[in-house]
């Protein structure tokens, strides 16, 4: 096994009943290293996320964490494994019973025992500012956000426990341009400055080109193109061609 | 040879309805088992859930506000319920049971039949199946809609057990709340029952309170608070399975919340059955 990888998902294959959706992901994402995955919509990125995090178990194939197998029935490896990840789901998933302060502070309160409440106060102004939102909003409850808000009070919650290893799913969609650069360099932030390893699935090329050390190409239940921005956008490769200039008949088939 | 023919063909067509009626009765017994299996499964699945509860509870200590929080919250938004219901199941088993002794049983006897019937079967049974309209449902709606908008998912990636720190809760309180809702539902009843003797029915306040003393016994007031206390973890642990088990959207948090009221009240029944056979 190569060191470089932190994280290996190996012949990945998933159904949800009839529904192939993984038909054989192989990837490999390198310690410190922001991965984008791109892809069409339904064609499986979130259910890729969630097998990394260890919320789906493929019906064949490994993914494999720092070394260890967090696909097997060991909960002990898979539980050990999530206290270094953290992840943005798609639909922010925020705690509605709770304001956004809370929302924060739940996680921190409960597994990082050293801080008062006066500490973790200071950690929700913080986080709240590091994802360009106003600190007066902590006493507000998710369901009084935009969505816009949402997602980046997803993404505060996820990073206020300052994960090794962080999961993106469309962390951009929604978001004004200004607001967009701003988690986009936040992104880049978790990894230069924590040193982080971050997978970002998203729609969104602006972003990709920015933050991504390298674009990953999911279609058809499989990755069938990784390589850097600048490989990607010279890449002869016609599905690649076609998803980042957004036309919807392949090349080849054009007129 | 005709007669040979008709009786092979009465004698075939013997066969023939027996073969579709036995086919039918097959299939019949097939279905039934699988249906029967699909429940044990789920009876499996329910108490592996409990299992999975009561192991957490260690951690009961390490979050006791939680459970005081459920206590409170399933306590206060059951009792407008309870108080009306209660009320009226004391003042209607008066009536009834004075039409009933009427001629052959004297009054002194209408407070006993009142304490004795609440106590033993309508406090503990009503209320509980109430709850499990009021509380049961609340329960699979929220934890539905929580599956369904992934906040269960996000809670397991932020290492928050859900089941130490929504279900645990949960349980802890229904079981210790319903014994305190019943003991509360008792004492309406039987004041419910107190106002319509003497008010509607013309006995004394001291006839009504000799009856009520007249044959009770402690051991009823027991069994009725271990009741109790199964019958709120029935309710919780339904919600909390169906909700688990809803299927997606609207839809599916609707039907989650009715299978477990469903479940909930057929299971009060066939368990409150169980404890008088053994109790009695
Ligand atoms: N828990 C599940 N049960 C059944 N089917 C599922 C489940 N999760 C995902 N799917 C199916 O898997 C397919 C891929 O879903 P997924 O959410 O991964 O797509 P995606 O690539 O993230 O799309 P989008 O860009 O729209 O978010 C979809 O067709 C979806 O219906
Ligand atoms: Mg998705």
């Amino acid at each position: 096994m190569n060191n470089d990888h932190l994280i290996e998902l190996r012949h990945l294959q998933k159904s949800f009943g009839p529904q192939k959706v993984l038909r054989d992901v192989v990837l490999e994402i390198r310690k410190g290293e922001t991965m984008v995955i791109i892809g069409t919509s339904g064609g499986g990125k979130s259910v890729i996320l969630k097998h990394c995090i260890g919320l789906l178990q493929p019906d064949d194939g490994e993914v494999v964490v720092d070394g260890k197998v967090i696909s097997s029935k060991n909960k002990i490896d898979v539980k050990t494994i999530r206290k270094r990840m953290g992840m943005l789901f798609q639909g922010a998933a925020l705690f509605d019973s709770m304001n956004v302060g809370e929302n924060i502070k739940f996680a921190v309160r409960e597994h990082e025992k050293q801080h008062s409440e006066a500490d973790l106060d200071r950690i929700v102004a913080e986080t709240l500012h590091m994802i360009n939102l106003n600190p007066d909003f902590r006493f507000k409850m998710p369901s009084e956000l935009s969505g816009g808000m949402k997602k980046r009070l997803g993404l505060a919650r996820a990073i206020a426990l300052k994960p090794e290893i962080l999961l993106y799913d469309e962390p951009t969609t929604g978001l004004d341009p200004i607001t967009s650069d701003v988690i986009n360099d936040l992104i880049i932030d978790m990894q230069v400055k924590l040193g982080a390893t971050n997978i970002v699935v998203t729609h969104d090329m602006v972003s990709a080109y920015k933050i991504a050390d390298r674009i990953a190409m999911l279609l058809d239940g499989r990755i069938i193109f990784v390589g850097t921005p600048e490989e990607t956008r010279a890449t002869s490769n016609p599905y690649v061609q076609q998803f980042i200039n957004g036309q919807r008949k392949l090349l080849a088939e054009a007129d | 040879m005709p007669t040979d023919n008709r009786s092979r063909t009465s004698g075939s067509a013997l066969a023939l309805i027996l073969d579709a009626a036995g086919g039918q009765f097959l299939r019949l017994l097939a279905l039934l088992w699988e249906g029967l299996s699909h429940k044990i499964g789920r009876i499996g699945e329910v108490i592996l859930l409990l299992l999975r509860i009561l192991k957490r509870l260690p951690w009961f200590f390490m979050n006791p506000s939680l459970t005081l929080e459920q206590f409170i919250r399933i306590g206060v938004s059951s009792l407008p319920l309870i108080i009306v219901i209660s009320f009226f199941i004391g003042a209607v088993s008066a009536v009834q049971a004075e039409y009933q002794f009427r001629g052959f049983v004297p009054s002194n006897y209408l407070g006993t039949a009142v304490c004795k019937l609440v106590i033993i079967e309508s406090g503990p049974v009503l209320t509980a199946l109430v709850l499990a309209g009021r509380v049961g449902s609340a329960i699979a709606a929220q934890i539905g809609t929580m599956k369904e908008k992934e906040e269960l998912d996000a809670m397991t990636v932020l290492d928050l057990d859900p089941l130490r720190y929504l279900a645990l809760p949960r349980l802890l309180a229904g079981i210790f709340v319903f014994p305190l809702l019943v003991i509360i539902s008792d004492f309406l009843s039987i004041v419910g029952g107190w106002i319509i003797t003497t008010l509607v029915l013309k006995v004394t306040t001291a006839t009504y309170v000799f009856g009520l003393r007249f044959l009770f016994q402690p051991y009823d007031v027991l069994t009725s608070m271990i009741k109790a206390m199964v019958f709120g973890g029935i309710v919780v642990l339904m919600g909390y399975y169906h909700g688990l088990n809803a299927g997606p959207g609207a839809k599916g948090v609707g039907q989650a919340s009715m299978k477990s009221v469903v479940a909930s009240c057929m299971l009060i029944l066939i368990v409150d059955f169980l404890i008088v056979y053994i109790a009695y």
